[in-house]
């Protein structure tokens, strides 16, 4: 068991050093559990070999994608401070497998969740304050033929991600009804609204606070929480920059790297 | 003029406006003109213009006008690279209350309304003549059977226009990017931005005064502009309770029997 647990981390390991998207670890990954088994076996490698904590993500918030997976739950990964991008800076070709884009709010926590249960009150209280932000998701998964096992396992396909930089009092906004359009140049590529995130995305920063908690991991003061899509996610290529935008909350931008090599192909 | 219209001499046209409003009228769905009739987009306005001609002899009174295939989506689903209008009639304004008995097959979407303060003979008079912005809804019931048309069906069967409502006027603010959604029964069942909107409400109103201005319409102080759908359109059940929300707009309800 978990011998077949080191093989999925190491597949998955593989993937991201060869940036070669690796088979499925569904074969290797018995359930949910064995998943985040498999998840915590590559943040120990990644916290021992330096990387920093700075939070996490919450995937498989919207009804539609969870239907889609057949789950009833949402999923989460770890961010690390490197995978953090400025706003509008471009990102490297290569630098995510399969990439992939979507708008999400983003929390900033000024306390501990420490609790078994918290209330909407409890993540209101923690929250210093929220930003807009896009996930760049990507998988290490082939053709992105996931199952909940495989993307669990595959860190809930993170990428990277880009904050905003104006921060805004949770008081100030309604999260609830938030706008979310993102534009490639000029042209709309998803729109969505604060409620296709669980209903509203502080509901998702409950889950996430109650799960990490029973899992002896609890959110800590300074993480960052991504608190899940706000519509359909973009796929993106190279050369691509999106612009996402939520109501309340402002816009931020991402850039990737045009290909050189097959433009010039092209020609 | 356009050339259909033209040799038809304006007969068939009022022939397919009855056709349209008789099945209006009896809550029963044809087939489409198109299956039957050689029907080009101008030919179809003649249509619609005949179809609210039969009405106004009722005694409506038009009051507005509604806009659709406003989404990309819906744009490119019909093949077509632009918006088309229909009109509204005091007769389809819904108050709180719809009785969904007499309609064929209806559906319900979220919108953003306008209303106008002053007339407006083009696109650049649109946005100052709007003196205020309301959360809103269509309810859209299709004349064909399926709710299936080609584009000059759907133009000619008044953009499935059916009936209307919306929630207290605000003063104009920036609705560029505002959530709405739909309930029904206090379920959501849609959910979306009004970026959806080509982009932005204000530009399906601008948008709305180029075609009224290019049909010979000035829109007129007191009409309501339907901007277009923020989401695709759901079934309207009878005996539902609906409510659509957006963001600083409040809500609109409205229950069916």
């Amino acid at each position: 068991m978990t011998d077949n647990h080191e093989a999925a981390a190491a597949r998955l390991l593989e993937a991201y050093a060869s940036g070669r998207p690796c088979e499925p670890v569904r074969d290797l990954v018995d359930g949910v559990e064995a998943a985040y088994a498999v998840q915590s076996l590559l943040t120990e490698r990644w916290l021992a070999g330096g990387r920093r904590l700075a939070g996490r993500k919450i995937g498989l918030t919207s009804r539609a994608v969870q239907r889609q997976l057949g789950v009833g739950s949402p999923d989460f990964g770890a961010l690390f401070a490197d995978m953090a991008v400025p706003d509008g800076e471009e990102i490297p070709a290569g630098a995510v497998l399969q990439p992939r884009v979507e708008a999400e709010v983003a929390l900033v926590l000024e306390r501990d969740l420490p609790h078994e249960r918290h209330t909407v009150a409890d993540v209101i209280h923690a929250t210093a304050f929220a930003l807009p932000a896009i996930e760049v998701v990507g998988s290490r998964i082939r053709d992105w033929d996931i199952t909940l096992a495989d993307t669990v396992a595959d860190n809930a396909s993170s990428g990277l991600y880009v904050l905003g930089t104006r921060p805004v009092p949770l008081r100030d906004v309604d999260l609830r009804l938030a706008g979310m359009v993102i534009e490639r140049r000029g042209e709309q590529v998803s729109t969505g609204v604060g409620t296709a995130c669980l209903g509203h995305p502080l509901h998702a920063a409950v889950w996430l606070a109650d799960t990490l908690a029973a899992l002896g991991s609890p959110l800590r003061a300074g993480d960052t929480v991504l608190t899940g899509a706000l519509g359909p996610v973009v796929p993106v290529a190279p050369g691509d920059v999106l612009e996402a935008r939520i109501d309340g909350l402002g816009d931020v931008r991402v850039a990737f790297v045009q290909a050189g090599s097959e433009q010039e192909e092209a020609r | 003029m356009n050339a259909l219209a033209e040799t038809l001499e304006g007969g068939p046209v009022n022939g397919l406006a009855e056709i349209l409003d008789d099945a209006a009228l009896a809550g029963r769905a044809v087939p489409r003109l198109t299956d039957a009739a050689d029907l080009d987009v101008p030919a179809a306005y003649e249509v619609q213009r005949a179809v609210i001609e039969r009405r106004l002899a009722r005694g409506e009174r038009v009051i507005g006008v509604k806009m659709g295939f406003t989404s990309r989506a819906k744009m490119v689903q019909m093949g077509v690279d632009d918006v088309i209008w229909g009109l509204l009639t005091d007769a389809m304004l819904v108050e709180s209350h719809l009785d969904t008995a007499g309609l064929i097959h209806p559906r319900i979407e979220p919108e953003i309304a306008f209303l106008l303060e002053r007339p407006v003979r083009g696109p650049a008079d649109a946005v100052a003549a709007v003196g205020g912005v309301a959360v809103g809804y269509e309810v859209l019931d299709s004349r064909y059977e399926d709710f299936s048309f080609t584009l000059a069906d759907v133009i000619a069967d008044n953009a499935s226009a059916s009936g209307f409502g919306h929630g207290p006027w605000r003063p104009l603010r920036d609705v560029g990017n505002l959530g709405l959604v739909m309930e029904i029964d206090g379920r959501p069942v849609a959910s979306g931005s009004s970026a959806a909107v080509l982009g932005d409400p204000l530009r399906s109103l601008t948008a709305a005064a180029r075609l009224a201005a290019a049909a010979g319409v000035e829109l007129q102080p007191g009409w309501v502009v339907l901007a277009g759908a923020a989401t695709a359109a759901v079934p309207l059940p009878a005996g539902a309770h609906v409510r659509v929300s957006a963001a600083g707009l409040g809500h609109v309800e409205v229950t069916t029997r």
